[in-house]
């Protein structure tokens, strides 16, 4: 008991803030730390932020009347314009963050042993994010949003077996008046559980980071958290300008119009974070074929770490770089053409990317990485 | 040094003729090509346009087309007080009675076979609605003409080279002298499709002032936080080797 007398009164009944000051003021990190490594922080302050705003915009949103209360929200809630603008800006933003995440580890090749469980966590929050970024463009009740649901609620009545018991479990049914009610109770509750992720990335990051060099090593704060400060105003930055002076950016126009059964759209794309998903589902033949192109086009990032045969301490090799790069733009280049207005030149387009994005993972990679091996 | 500083100051004059006679030009001529000005980064609503953009919606649109996001309250955004904006809302017959301030903007409900079943789209949210935005609308409120020969119209339906399809149900809604503007403007029918095209943008966009006054601000601060930090990085970091 004579030992606690030298500790403050608050650490001998919350066993937390000497732990705390430990963990930021003992110098043991790497003394120098690339900008790039402070995305994950980026991405877990944006999530918050977003569950913030999501609250706010909850308390007046009604899945009744979805075009209605978010256009009440904008322009007779006070501020409601500025809180729904930061909800939909910063859905850009996470993506944005998110993407130049993955393309960050695939360039270096971190997913390699024994980074295999970080990669699967970023890559599982990235599928998570998806579906939650697509439940909640369901949710503005736009004529594009409107289509969407009465799209996927069709196509998921006609599936059989269990995949048609899940879509049923979830939609509960074709689209009516009910269904957005469910879409936002699934929007809130897979938004919290990529908290879960976060927490579990976290963890798994801690245990694979190899310990800096004994020599010149740095405390957390002030290095760290200097460091932090220009990437959160830089973040804070760009976010500042999308909202104020793009707040729909990367949408389709026709979402203004209120959803029903006599406005429909020619092109009903999704917002951008969405678009190369689309059009790889598009690609493939049938309703089967879309389902399959979007569980392929997520289950080769899953598989990454195995389809790349270079040994674990390898220096990752120029060609595979370039692939990485190429297969960057492939991405952005099946992006744009699904947003583009539906033409014979867009769906051929849409093939021969697809096809590249396929190839990289399931021929190239393994390919170049046993080369580059030898 | 002194040389610097006229420099400076011979630099803001020449920067402060320019904003003065740029905008003069616009004012001179906002028609030909189509000027907003709330287009940009550092628009703003002209108050004078939206108003008289309300009054060509008040006496032409309002007849057809209902904005069912918009209340009488809402016209004191546009620079009217609030006697004015009730004075407006009682003139408005509703079934229970004259409208007031809290009332939604008046819906004419039109009979349904008034346009060939065409239905008048609601103008709440109009420019963001549809791609193209302020120049598409004002393309569709001018760009009536002739029927080519080698086409046949459907019936009802008039030639419109800004409408997609060129055949809308819509008659030519505006012409000249329609409205008789208060500030003495001439109301030529492509004024009158200027002003309410401007009306029509902040309908859609009704917190846009505010939104470039916020915006303009908050990316000043933090560009200046943004420089502060960089420099504050670096100087701590400067120290651990």
């Amino acid at each position: 008991m004579s030992s606690n007398i030298t500790k403050p009164w608050i650490d001998t009944r919350l066993p937390f803030i000497t732990a705390w000051r430990a963990h930021f003021l003992t110098p043991n990190l790497a003394p120098d730390a690339p900008y790039l490594g402070t995305l994950p922080s980026l991405i877990t302050t944006a999530l918050v932020f977003m569950a913030l705003s999501g609250f706010v915009l909850s308390v007046h949103y009604d899945p009744a009347h979805p075009f209605t209360s978010l256009q009440f929200i904008d322009r007779n809630v006070n501020n409601g314009w500025l809180i729904h603008a930061f909800h939909e800006t910063g859905t850009t933003m996470i993506f944005g963050a998110v993407y130049l995440t993955l393309y960050r580890i695939m360039v270096t090749r971190a997913y390699r042993a024994p980074g295999e469980v970080v990669w699967l966590l970023t890559v599982a929050q990235f599928c998570l994010l998806l579906l939650v970024g697509y439940l909640g463009y369901l949710l503005d009740g736009g004529a594009v949003s409107y289509w969407s649901l009465a799209g996927v609620t069709t196509a998921a009545g006609n599936l059989g077996g269990a995949p048609g018991a899940i879509s049923n479990w979830f939609f509960g049914g074709p689209d009516g008046p009910g269904t957005l009610a469910r879409i936002a109770m699934f929007h809130t509750l897979l938004a919290l559980a990529i908290f879960g992720i976060v927490a579990l990335h976290y963890l798994a990051k801690r245990a694979v980071t190899a310990p800096p060099p004994a020599r010149g090593q740095v405390s957390f704060h002030p290095y760290y958290t200097a460091q932090y400060f220009v990437a959160f105003v830089v973040f804070a930055l760009i976010f500042a300008v999308l909202v104020f002076f793009a707040p729909h950016f990367g949408e389709n126009t026709l979402n203004g119009a209120p959803g029903g059964p006599l406005v429909v759209p020619a092109t009903v794309s999704p917002p951008w974070y969405l678009l190369s998903i689309t059009n790889v589902s598009h690609a493939f033949p049938g309703m089967w074929g879309g389902i399959f192109g979007v569980i392929a086009r997520l289950a080769v990032l899953f598989a990454l770490p195995w389809l790349d045969r270079s040994k674990p301490d390898a220096t990752p090799g120029a060609l595979y770089r370039f692939l990485v790069m190429l297969l960057a733009l492939d991405i952005l280049a099946l992006g744009l053409a699904a947003a583009a207005t539906p033409s014979m030149l867009t769906s051929i387009l849409a093939i021969v990317f697809t096809a590249w994005y396929f190839l990289h993972f399931l021929v190239f990679t393994p390919l170049v990485t046993a080369m580059e091996a030898k | 040094m002194m040389r610097s500083r006229f420099g400076i100051i011979r630099f803001a004059i020449v920067i402060a003729a320019a904003i003065a006679f740029a905008s003069a030009a616009n004012a001179a001529d906002t028609l030909n090509p189509p000027h907003w000005q709330s287009q940009g980064i550092f628009g703003s609503y002209d108050i004078a346009a939206l108003q008289r953009g309300f009054l060509v919606y008040q006496s032409n649109c309002a007849a057809c087309h209902s904005m069912n996001a918009l209340h009488y309250r809402d016209l004191q955004s546009i620079g009217l007080s609030p006697e004015q904006a009730a004075a407006i809302a009682s003139n408005v017959k509703l079934t229970a009675g004259p409208a007031t301030l809290d009332d939604i903007f008046k819906d004419p409900h039109p009979d349904i076979t008034a346009f060939g079943g065409a239905i008048p789209p609601d103008l709440s949210n109009i420019l963001d609605a549809r791609p193209g935005g302020l120049n598409y609308i004002f393309g569709l409120l001018t760009d009536y003409a002739a029927v080519p020969a080698d086409i046949t119209l459907l019936p009802n339906h008039y030639f419109n080279t800004a409408y997609p399809g060129n055949q809308i149900a819509m008659p030519p809604p505006l012409k000249d002298n329609q409205v008789t503007y208060a500030d003495e403007t001439k109301s030529t029918a492509i004024q009158e499709a200027s002003d309410v095209t401007a009306f029509l943008a902040w309908a859609s966009q009704p917190n846009l002032n505010i939104q470039h006054a916020i915006g303009l601000r908050a990316v000043l601060f933090l560009i200046f936080l943004a420089i502060l930090a960089i420099a504050t990085k670096r100087k701590i970091w400067r120290e651990t080797v």
